[in-house]
This record gives structure tokens, sequence and C-alpha cells, in this order.
């Protein structure tokens, strides 16, 4: 009996023990580290698609990967604070034009709204440190011909001419990659039904996404709207 | 055994308790007050150093050691001069006459442009002057808000000048060039607009005074010297840290290898312990560390004499942190009870062996939001702790600002700065105060000018200050 509490003792201080000497990696701490390397000209406006390029070229592994895309908004280009909750969202597949569901971390509320109006969810397969992973991205379509391309997002950032820039942002089947949609899926019925009935992405979304684009006054996804629409 | 992993479960949290001894009592009239910038210098030139306390429309305070107590000895209205609002101060002997002047960073607003300008206090027989009042030197005087003050002795002649740190308007860098007090900023390319907080200089990069700027709004400055003109190469070496807004800033010899590197505090942001690796800092601070704060000042110094530097960090309304720097630049951290200052509204801090006893006091300065008085402490010693304290002194006779000090012994290399101007506001004593480890021997000092020339001494007793005078 002692000997056996003994060994239970021994096995929690050993556990402790290693568990005080692992430093967990601080993702946030990293982009806010990298953030001048990300940006050299300081203006991350709309620039979600760089952060998911710089992200993507990482050796990391997919954990890595889902940890990092949880901290920027793939809307705005902000850095979301490491406690910050996701919405619940459904977007368009462009192959498939089927709902998909999933977890959009974002720095404010508009910005869900946007995603899911402005942007397309789109398979995207990469090999990871770790091994080869599926995952759910959201879109858009190439704004470089734009003749109204938002003059306060740095069109260098994603264009080369008229052809998306692929040495700066990442280019999937000709759209343009801004973030990765969580635990991304098929959206059941009741899922559809809970984004449709939240008083987010539902309701404030529907008065949101029908005031017109002029009139919406509410900072960078407006921004977004105008590369994205 | 059970008994025995109980005990060494329990053994840390022993070891921890009550590292700080509260000797306030020390300081005689002590009303609560608003208080910035500290620093640490002789300003009545009888070989003896002073706190220097800037007051926040209270007046400067000059705290000399006297019969066991701290006693205020600043009673001429320029030194004193409640009305200006002093916020940052550093000493350094700009005219080379081998006494520091005292530079005294004014601000009666927080960005733009103020109202009264800084002073430069000299000592001139029994008087205090400013030498800003000075006709031929109102030319340049230094009209925007600023915050800290480095002294850097760009040339490594002896002749310092001062980098201003300015809020919302350009820094300024003053010299005194054919007998007059010249901004030098616009010649020497530091003339930015940032949101300046702290500066440091030293040997960082180069055998020359190099500047560290911790900055708010904007990227920090690592201003390399380059025979006495500045680079920025602060997104070079990756210590620029744009989204961050600097705070308390210090050079410490993290790895105890030789050289300094750079601790730099972020408000309620990560804090940065930088090492230079492969021509970039790396940020190796633990997640302890590293973890936000409202931070104010941060000060690298052997408090407690065990051969080991602390870091300790005040925040303002929020409690003070203590870290020890342990082999392989891994921060323990030490759990505070006394100094701890919970509801202490902390502004600024320095340490200096100021009742010569071979331990370091810790002045802790308080206000901004909330009139409070002084604090100070000094560390529980173990009494069999040796120390060993190097004063290098340049050829003007002055405290060779900026010049490092490395310890050299059989289990360490320890490199330490002659503080030019750190913390946030503040400035340490221009000393570099050594505790001596368990079993250490073999000591040798190096000390490294400004000019980046070196020399080499033999250590043969310890627990003893010793002046180093330059050739």
């Amino acid at each position: 009996m002692k000997k056996n509490l003994f060994k239970l003792i021994l096995f929690f201080f050993i556990i402790f023990q290693l568990e005080s000497l692992a430093e967990e990696k601080n993702y946030h701490k990293e982009l806010i580290t990298d953030w001048s390397r990300i940006f050299p000209d300081q203006n991350r406006n709309a620039a979600g698609p760089k952060f998911f390029k710089y992200i993507i070229d990482k050796e990391i592994t997919y954990k890595d990967f889902k940890e990092y895309n949880k901290l920027y908004c793939a809307v705005s280009g902000s850095l979301i604070d490491p406690n910050g909750e996701p919405d619940f969202i459904f977007v368009k597949e462009s192959k498939t034009g089927k709902k998909i569901c999933g977890d959009y971390y974002k720095c404010c509320i508009p910005c869900s709204c946007d995603i899911m109006k402005y942007s397309e969810v789109e398979k995207m397969k990469h090999k990871f440190s770790d091994g080869l992973n599926e995952f759910y991205v959201f879109t858009i379509k190439n704004p470089c011909k734009k003749k109204d391309f938002p003059d306060r997002v740095n069109k260098d950032y994603f264009c080369d001419g008229e052809k998306i820039n692929n040495n700066q942002v990442y280019n999937l089947n000709g759209r343009i990659v801004i973030g990765l949609l969580h635990e991304g899926r098929s959206c059941k019925k009741e899922e559809l039904d809970f984004v449709k009935s939240h008083q987010v992405t539902g309701r404030f979304c529907e008065l949101r996404n029908s005031t017109p684009l002029d009139s919406l006054k509410t900072g960078m996804g407006d921004i977004f709207i105008k590369l994205a629409r | 055994m059970i008994s025995i992993i109980l005990l060494i479960l329990i053994i840390p949290n022993i070891v921890n308790a009550d590292f700080f001894e509260d000797i306030t009592n020390k300081i005689v009239d002590n009303p609560k007050r608003l208080s910035y910038g500290v620093s640490v210098a002789d300003i009545d030139q009888n070989g003896k150093y002073e706190f220097i306390v800037t007051g926040f429309g209270y007046p400067n305070l000059a705290l000399t050691h006297d019969n066991g107590k701290l006693i205020n000895i600043a009673n001429q209205n320029v030194f004193s001069d409640e009305f200006r609002k002093t916020i940052g101060v550093a000493a350094c002997d700009v005219d080379k006459d081998g006494y520091e002047e005292i530079y005294f960073l004014n601000t009666d607003t927080y960005s733009g442009t103020k109202k009264y300008s800084d002073r430069l206090i000299d000592l001139d027989g029994n008087k205090f002057l400013d030498m800003f009042e000075i006709e031929k030197n109102k030319e340049d005087l230094n009209l925007t808000a600023g915050r800290s003050v480095a002294c850097v002795d760009r040339k490594g002649n002896g002749a310092y000048g001062l980098y201003v740190s300015n809020y919302g308007g350009p820094t300024r860098f003053y010299e005194i060039e054919d007998k007059k007090i010249k901004d030098k900023s616009i010649n020497l390319n530091l003339d930015k607009v940032t949101g300046g907080r702290a500066v440091v200089s030293g040997h960082i990069l180069s055998d020359r005074s190099d500047i560290f700027a911790a900055n708010e709004r904007g990227a920090n400055f690592l201003l390399k010297n380059n025979n006495g003109v500045f680079e920025d190469v602060a997104f070079d070496y990756r210590v620029d840290d744009v989204i961050q807004n600097g705070r308390g800033t210090a050079l410490s010899d993290i790895l105890y290898r030789g050289r300094l590197d750079i601790i730099s505090g972020n408000w309620q942001g990560y804090h940065r312990a930088y090492v230079l690796q492969n021509n970039q800092f790396k940020d190796i601070g633990s997640s302890e560390f590293d973890k936000p704060s409202r931070i104010r000042t941060i000060i690298s110094a052997d408090f407690d004499n065990d051969g080991y530097d602390e870091v300790f960090m005040n925040n303002i309304a929020e409690p003070n942190k203590l870290f020890r720097i342990k082999k392989n630049g891994v921060f323990e951290e030490i759990i505070l009870e006394t100094g701890l200052e919970t509801d202490g509204f902390g502004t600024g801090a320095a340490v200096a062996d100021i009742d010569d006893d071979g331990i370091l006091e810790l002045l802790v300065s308080r206000g901004e939001s909330k009139e409070q008085p002084l604090t100070l402490y000094k560390a529980k010693v173990d009494k069999q702790r040796k120390y060993l304290r190097i004063k290098p002194i340049n050829k003007f006779g002055a405290p060779a600002r900026g010049a490092t000090v490395t310890l050299i012994t059989n289990q360490r290399k320890h490199a330490k700065t002659i503080d030019a101007g750190s913390g946030y506001l503040c400035q340490m004593e221009p000393v570099a105060h050594y505790g001596i480890r368990k079993n250490e021997k073999d000591f040798k000092v190096e000390v490294k000018w400004t000019d980046g020339t070196k020399n080499l001494i033999k250590i043969n007793s310890l627990n003893q200050a010793i002046i180093v005078k330059q050739k």
C-alpha cells in the first residue's frame, strides 16, 4: 500500500516538474514579433491573405497552423486577442455551391457578415511537418483587374499587374486565400437554422448586408467589401 | 521517503519568501507626492551619490545618505523647480569638467508642444545654474513633450551628448559645440518623430556607445554607432517590435557571456529578453517573464549579492514582479511579499548602494494618477555573501557612463553597463555592482571604455569598491 502511494506521489511529482519545464508555444507573441516582416510597409488593411501566406509558408504542424489562423481577422487584417471566441457561420463553397459551416475568428462583429456575404470557401490540401491535411479556406476572386481597387489597401500585396501576386498571397485555383474556416464541414439543417437565427449572424448581418455600401461606416470591413465584391 | 518528496515540493516557496526588507522609514520627510524618474549622481561633488527624484508639480529631490537616513539636500529653486513638472532625468559630464550635469526633462503636457523647456543643471561653486538659461544656449530649447533621456558619448572622447526621447515631436540630441549647447539631432539623422518612451545607451553592437530607444505607436530604434554617426538597424536585428508600446528598458548580460543584451518591457504587451544570436536578437523570455503588464521601470541588478542578476519589474497600479536570471537565460520568478506594492502607482525606480554597505538599495517613485510617498527596499542578504563594486572614471575624472565592466572568474564572464540612462525615465548609479557566487575564484575585471579600448585588472580582495581610471 505504502509502496503504491509512494509511486503515485512520485508520478505526480515528475508530471508536475515536466509541465513546469515545458514552455507552451506563444503563437500570438510570434505574430507580434514578426508583424513588421509580414507587413513591411505597416499597412495591414484587408491583409488577412498576408497572414495566411506567412503562416502556410512556415515549417509547422497542422495544430500550429490552426492556432496561428485563430489570431488574425481574414477580413480586416487585424490581430485578434488570444482569448477571442469565434462566430459559427456558413459560407458558400465555390465548386459545389453548397453551404459549408464552421468557426470564424474575427476582430469585430461586422466582419462575420462580410465574410459570409463576400467570400467563398474552397477545400485545400497541404503537407505540414506532421503530415498531409485537408481543410476549408476562405477565398476571394482576383481583385487585380478592378478599376476601383481600394486605395487604402496595398495593391502590391495582392497583385502583380492584373495577376495574383503568388509571392505575397496564396493563390488557390485563381482565387486569393484570405483565411481558414475552422472545423469546416457541410452544414446540417439545424446548423443553418442556428446561424440564421443568431443575433449576429442572423439579424445583425441581415441589416448590415441590406445597407448600401456608401452608407456603411464601420471601418475595415468596408475596405474589404470594396476589395472582394 | 514521502516526507522527503513533500519537502521538495514545499522548498521553492520557502526559498522565495520575503526577498526584500522595507526600509522606507529611512527616508526623512516622505510625503505623498507625484514623482517620476529617478537618477543617481553626486550632485554636491562630495564623492557620495544621491538619489535624484523628479517631481511632477512637486519639487525635485536629492536624497543623500546621512547618519542612517535619506535626507533631501536640494534647496535651490532652479533644482527643485516644482512648477516645470519634471518627468525624466539623467546625469553625465557634458562640459568635460569631471563632474556630472543633470538633465531634467520637463513635461507640462504628455504629447506635442510644451510650455516650459528642459533644464541642464550645473554646479557653479555652491550654486546650481541652468545651462539652458544662459543666453547663447537658448537657440535650441526642447519645447516638445518627452519621457526619457540618456547620456551618449558618441565619439568616445568623454564629451557626453544627451539623447532626449520626445513624444509627438522630434528626438533631440544635445551636445556642447563651440562652448554652446546645440541640438545635433538633424545632423545625426536622429530627429525622428515618434512616441518616444525609454532609451538606453552602451556597448550593444559596436565598440562605441550605441542606443536602443523603445517607442510607442511606432518601431523601436536600435542606433548603431558608426564613428559617431548612427544607423537605425532595429528591423535587421529584429528589435523593432512595431505594434507594441515600449516602456522599461535595461541592458543586461542575460546569458552571463560577457556581452550586454536588452530587456525591454512593453505596456500591457509581451516583455522582451532580447539575446543577440547570429546577428539578430532572439527573445528568450519565458511565459512568466513576458506576461503582459502595466509595466514602467525595469531594473537588472544583483540585489541579494548571490552573483546572479535579478530583474525588477515596476508596474503601475498592478503588483511588481521580480525574476532571477539563472544560468542559460532561465528566468526564475521570485515571489514578492515586501515590495509587491499591489496598490502602488510606480512611475520610476533606481538602484544604488546609497549607504555604502555593499548591498544595493532600491528606491521606487510613485505617482501619476495618485499621490503616494517614495518607497525604499533592500534585499535580505546572507551576511556570508561577498560583493565587488567597480567604478570606472573617464579621463576627465567623471563617471564613465556607457562603459562596460566585465567580471571574469572561474564561473562566469559577466558584463554590466555603467548606466547612461535606463529603466524608464531613470538612471542607475554609475557603478558595476557584483555579488559573488559560491566557490567563485580567479577574479579579474575588464573595463571597456566608451572609445572601445580595454583595461584588465586583477582583483586580489573582495568586499570593496574599486575605482578604475581611464588613462
